[in-house]
């Protein structure tokens, strides 16, 4: 089955150009010189999504990530072994930006661009494209700096705290698309609106980051399944949740460079599926997952450059219909002010 | 991070260059790949071709393509063998994944004890032989069905199956159903209309 999804191969052909323009101008982009200037302090870079620091007018962000999977939790959140033979990986490079709107608002564009390489007992598929697009903004709740070196006072236990919303759009190649199956989607073929919370403390070298996220998906109509016309129906994906936990240490490096180390514990779930206003039993999925990343910034934060490893834990109950994974980012940030 | 101020000042159309390269660079992708659009503005159009009864092919109306497969123990499976001694025959395309596990999870459950007259196979596309197909069978719990061993993927290509394709074939050997499987719904529907008529 080699050459599976040629039309997106295709496709990237057609837009390829196009593409390698867009990925070597945002590149030159984030490189380019820029002017001295003035900035300041606390929030961002270490939370899941584009977040700007405080006080820094935008940021470029470039980031590869490499996701493999390795066998699924089934409906009753039993571990279960891929076919022999399998191999299945996904390969993405996000570009994306931030941009402060006003002195306590931001918002964000994150592109990615996904590979699919996938080996399956046996078969192998091969599929790349855009996948979907995240447009997000964030509220600041607080107008100083709220990271400390020492607590002296109640006043320096204030968190960052940011109230965000960010919308998903299906960008990216479908089940709903010219497909043959799961293997060579690239995105989700629904909108999602996003309600976020973030709040974020640091006592140095110490720091806390808690996020909530909570997304409504639109429902739509569908007339094609992996590329086949169908009876058409309206769906309706579950609406998703997302917490996190994280805690970081800042190792301050001579001239005042910083290497942060950071763990997150992540729990992400999806709720049922309706089709044509019934609730879908099959659907819905939850997974939970650990992150070990470390950045380095320099000292007047315009750079940073980042790695992370996220893992599911291999074990029955931490997850619920989805794939287990391991996934490897690499990235570097550009801070401009 | 806290941090002196030493930092450096970008020009305003580098932000503004680098905003309307992100966004020109997604409509445009998305723009060229034609297709994609189909999912920023969704069409509930049935855009289903309606096949001439007597042709035979793998949409409904049509005359199901003939088959003859091994199962997972090597015995071979005709598909008008089986017309011929049950009511409907329904094929569920599995590739022992998340999705499959929970449809075929919920065919077993809800479904194939509620249609006693119905034959029902599980089409393995995947494993490559008969050997493996019963590997996958045993490991993944479903030796209660039968798995067709679809190891050259012929029953696949002629039903233009994939994962979680759902065929339903009356004892007429008209197709009835060719579809994701979802939640069951519409199979079952189909069915009762099936087994109902006449």
């Amino acid at each position: 089955m080699q050459g599976r999804g040629s039309a997106l191969s295709m496709l990237f052909g057609a837009t390829g150009p196009f593409l390698w323009v867009f990925v070597w101008l945002f590149i030159g982009l984030s490189l380019s010189p820029t002017m001295a200037g003035a900035a300041s302090c606390c929030g961002g870079g270490a939370s899941s999504g584009l977040v700007l620091p405080k006080f820094t007018d935008y940021m470029a962000d470039l980031s590869l990530g490499l996701e493999y999977y390795d066998g699924f939790w089934d409906e009753k959140g039993r571990q279960k072994p891929d076919p022999p033979g399998s191999r299945l990986a996904q390969y993405r490079l996000t570009p994306g930006g931030a941009y402060r709107l006003a002195p306590n608002w931001q918002a964000s564009l994150v592109v990615p661009y996904v590979w699919n390489s996938t080996r399956y007992a046996g078969s192998s598929y091969s599929t790349r494209g855009l996948g979907d697009t995240s447009l997000g903004f964030w509220y600041e709740t607080f107008d100083t700096i709220t990271c400390v070196y020492q607590v002296n006072s109640i006043q320096d236990l204030k968190p960052a705290v940011y109230l965000g919303a960010a919308l998903l759009i299906p960008t990216g190649i479908s089940p709903y698309d010219s497909v043959e199956n799961n293997f060579d989607i690239t995105g989700k073929g629904f909108y999602r609106a996003d309600a976020n919370l973030m709040v974020e403390k640091s006592v140095y070298p110490w720091s806390l980051t808690f996020n909530l996220s909570h997304g409504v998906h639109f429902s739509r109509p569908v007339n094609r399944e992996n590329g086949q016309y169908v009876n058409p129906y309206r769906k309706k994906l579950g609406d998703r949740s997302m917490w996190s936990l994280g805690l970081g240490y800042t190792q301050f490096l001579e001239e005042a460079d910083t290497i942060t180390y950071s763990l997150t514990q992540a729990d992400l779930r999806e709720g049922k599926t309706s089709l044509d206003g019934r609730v879908d039993p099959n659907s819905g999925f939850r997974k939970r997952s650990q992150t070990a990343g470390i950045s380095y910034t320099t000292s007047d934060q315009s750079w940073t450059v980042k790695g992370s490893w996220n893992r599911s834990p291999r074990r029955n109950g931490w997850g619920r219909s989805f794939p287990i994974t391991d996934s490897y980012t690499i990235g570097a940030s550009r801070v401009f002010y | 991070m806290c941090f002196t101020e030493t930092g450096r000042k970008g020009p305003g159309w580098l932000s503004a260059g680098l905003w309307v390269f992100l966004l020109a660079g997604t409509m445009l992708l998305s723009g060229a790949c034609g297709e994609l659009l189909d999912d920023l503005n969704p069409s509930g159009d049935d855009k289903r071709s309606v096949y001439d009864a007597g042709t035979t092919g793998p949409y409904v109306g049509q005359t199901a393509p003939e088959f003859t497969v091994p199962d997972s123990l090597g015995v071979p499976v005709t598909l008008s063998s089986q017309l011929a001694v049950a009511d409907a025959v329904v094929l569920y395309f599995t590739m022992w994944c998340p999705i499959c596990e929970v449809h075929m999870s919920h065919l077993r459950q809800h479904v194939v004890g509620s249609y006693p007259t119905v034959s029902f196979f599980l089409v393995d596309f995947v494993s490559g032989s008969v050997s493996k197909s019963r590997l996958a069978q045993v490991s993944y719990g479903y030796t209660d069905f039968t798995v067709l061993a679809d190891a050259d993927v012929a029953v696949m290509d002629a039903y233009n199956g994939g994962m979680g394709i759902t065929a339903l074939i009356g004892s007429d050997g008209v197709i009835r159903l060719n579809e994701d499987y979802k939640d069951g719904f519409r199979l079952k529907e189909a069915l009762d209309a099936l087994l109902a008529a006449p």
